[in-house]
């Protein structure tokens, strides 16, 4: 007891420590040592090596999948950092000068972050369906009837949709914390800018896109993880095999897929005999793809962070 | 460019501004003026005008699909979460902000994995652990799964408790309050404002959430809000009108908590951001 009357902070953090441990940490490592058994989670369990491993990028099949699902996430990946970044970054700095009607704007960019994924999903079937969408109508009504499509229906542009969706409901938190950055900038080096006559945009590429290089690296690599594991918008889009063709299939779908098999009850269907080995191979090999890369990016700041010193 | 070419540069960008605001507010314009309307209306005479306009997709939403109890579903386990991640968040990020001992860094760290590593990715495991724990199709699995995200949390609470000044820490001392009672009767109020923009966004993640309950909780009578919204609108033809509704009904609350509070939670997020 009195060990532990010395050390009062063993007893604050005991219990978060545990929970944490048990829900957060364990099942990574737990993941981990799966991926080296052949196991249906409920069968005999017989440890084969680094043959899962072999199985997922050998066997042409899953090879298919994984490189599918992997180029959809990136191409979500590579247009977020391409235009929706840079989006966020001007519609900060506007917001950030206080253009007319700016808390409108701030308001009306962050909201769609509180609809829930379905409703997001529902929303743009009917903006983009082929028979209730408005976009259709609309360019009926512009006379320009001769680019009607069925959009949903057309497997190349089914990612696409999804980045758009993913976009649109995830364009003001990025913003808001471009805008925190902004705000964090010195009033002094802002005003000298000014006296140097350095117009609108002058002022942002040389003065404030410096300053919030952190914030920027931050962001992309947020982007990165998200679009590995985004999982709703195509599960809600596309099922469990991820559309027609597996087009709008990203990789936290291809592992909800083999982990708990094509039926839509987590519970039930048709779970192959190493659902739980293969499923976990694929969870490892996508906690490497965040993990170097987010190590790559530690890195990268804490040399900025040295060169600045 | 002269000054006035810019200037009309900033503004066009403003203007796309305008543009791309006004269509957000539209669509959800869209979306509770089409949720009055009779579903056969709706299928056939999209853009038409309404015939008739009506709360009937409302009353069935309620009173033939019970919907208000999945609504206490979402609720209980938004607010059972929540309770959990401030009581677990706060004590961790005190004892560390607070308190110095070896290998503080080493655990701060440790609490911060969980940033990098999305939960969805463990959940074969989770899987495996709640149904040792007979605790499959509960709300308690949801609600433990959530609770133990709590590195965020932990990153911004630690950071307040360590800034605060020592003095108010000895006071409390020399008057003999206990450690215990020096941290919920002292130091848990004064950090009232971080646990509030702390509880803002992680309430929209946790109302929001899809991944965890779509594994966890598989009869339909636990189903929170938008597993039951995905119920609808994955068949239109047969319950557009309920589709219409139930995503008004699961939208509307939050979106008008957010414009009571949006000073408030637009900072919070932001000072996440900054820390992050």
């Amino acid at each position: 007891m009195s060990y532990i009357k010395k050390r009062p902070f063993l007893l604050f953090l005991l219990p978060g420590f545990l929970i944490y441990t048990l829900f957060v940490v364990y099942p990574i490592v737990a993941a981990a040592s799966i991926s080296f058994f052949r196991w249906n989670g409920i069968g005999p369990k017989t440890f084969v090596g680094l043959d899962n491993y072999i199985e997922l990028f050998t066997s042409s099949e899953l090879m298919s999948q994984f490189s599918n699902a992997l180029l959809n996430s990136l191409k979500i990946f590579v247009l977020t950092v391409l235009i929706v970044i840079p989006v966020q970054i001007v519609s900060a700095y506007l917001i950030h000068n206080e253009v007319k009607g700016y808390k409108f704007f701030r308001a009306a960019v962050f909201s769609p972050q509180f609809i829930s994924t379905p409703v997001v999903v529902f929303i743009f079937t009917l903006l983009l369906d082929a028979n209730v969408g408005l976009f259709n109508k609309v360019l009926e009504w512009v006379g320009l009837g001769e680019y009607v499509r069925p959009w949903l229906g057309i497997p190349e542009y089914g990612i696409y949709i999804v980045w758009l969706m993913v976009s649109w409901s995830g364009m003001g938190v990025g913003m808001i914390f471009f805008l925190g950055a902004m705000k964090m900038i010195s009033k002094e080096s802002l005003e000298a800018g000014y006296l140097e006559g350095a117009g609108f945009w002058r002022r942002l590429f040389s003065i404030i896109l410096p300053q919030i290089k952190v914030t920027i690296l931050n962001m992309v690599l947020i982007s990165y993880i998200v679009s590995m594991t985004i999982f709703d918008f195509s599960f809600i889009l596309g099922g469990v095999s991820g559309g027609i063709d597996h087009n709008v299939d990203v990789m936290a779908l291809m592992f909800y897929r083999i982990a708990f098999g094509e039926s839509n009850n987590p519970l039930g269907g048709n779970i192959s005999e190493n659902a739980m080995g293969l499923g976990s191979t694929v969870a490892c090999v996508l906690f490497l793809l965040i993990f170097f890369i987010s190590m790559f990016q530690i890195w990268l700041t804490y040399r900025r962070r040295e060169e600045g010193a | 460019m002269n000054a006035t070419e810019k200037r009309k540069s900033a503004s066009a960008a403003a203007v796309l501004l305008w543009i791309y605001s006004c269509f957000t507010v539209f669509v959800l314009g869209y979306l509770l003026y089409n949720s009055f309307r009779e579903k056969g209306d709706l299928l056939t005479n999209t853009l038409g005008k309404p015939k008739s306009l009506s709360f009937r997709a409302y009353v069935d939403l309620f009173a033939e699909q019970k919907f208000h109890l999945y609504f206490l579903n979402s609720l209980l386990i938004l607010a059972a979460t929540l309770l959990i991640v401030v009581a677990l968040s706060s004590m961790v990020a005190y004892a560390l902000g607070r308190y110095k001992f070896k290998f503080k860094n080493a655990l701060q760290a440790y609490f911060l994995l969980g940033l990098m590593f999305p939960a969805s990715l463990g959940v074969l495991p989770l899987f495996l652990l709640m149904k040792d724990l007979h605790l499959l199709n509960s709300y308690a699995s949801v609600i433990l799964v959530l609770s133990a995200g709590i590195s965020m949390p932990v990153l911004l609470l630690t950071d307040f408790f360590a800034k605060m000044p020592g003095e108010i820490y000895e006071s409390a001392v020399l008057d003999g309050a206990s450690e215990w009672k020096t941290f919920y009767r002292i130091m848990f109020p004064l950090a009232s404002p971080v646990v509030f923009s702390i509880c803002i966004v992680m309430s929209v993640q946790i109302w929001n959430q899809f991944f965890m309950p779509l594994i966890f909780l598989q009869s339909d009578e636990k189903k929170t809000v938008p597993l039951i919204v995905m119920k609808y609108t994955s068949n239109l033809m047969l319950s557009m009108d309920k589709a219409m509704a139930a995503s008004v009904v699961a939208t509307l609350p939050i979106l008008i908590l957010f414009m009571i509070f949006s000073e408030k939670i637009l900072d919070g997020v932001a000072s996440g951001a900054v820390k992050g």
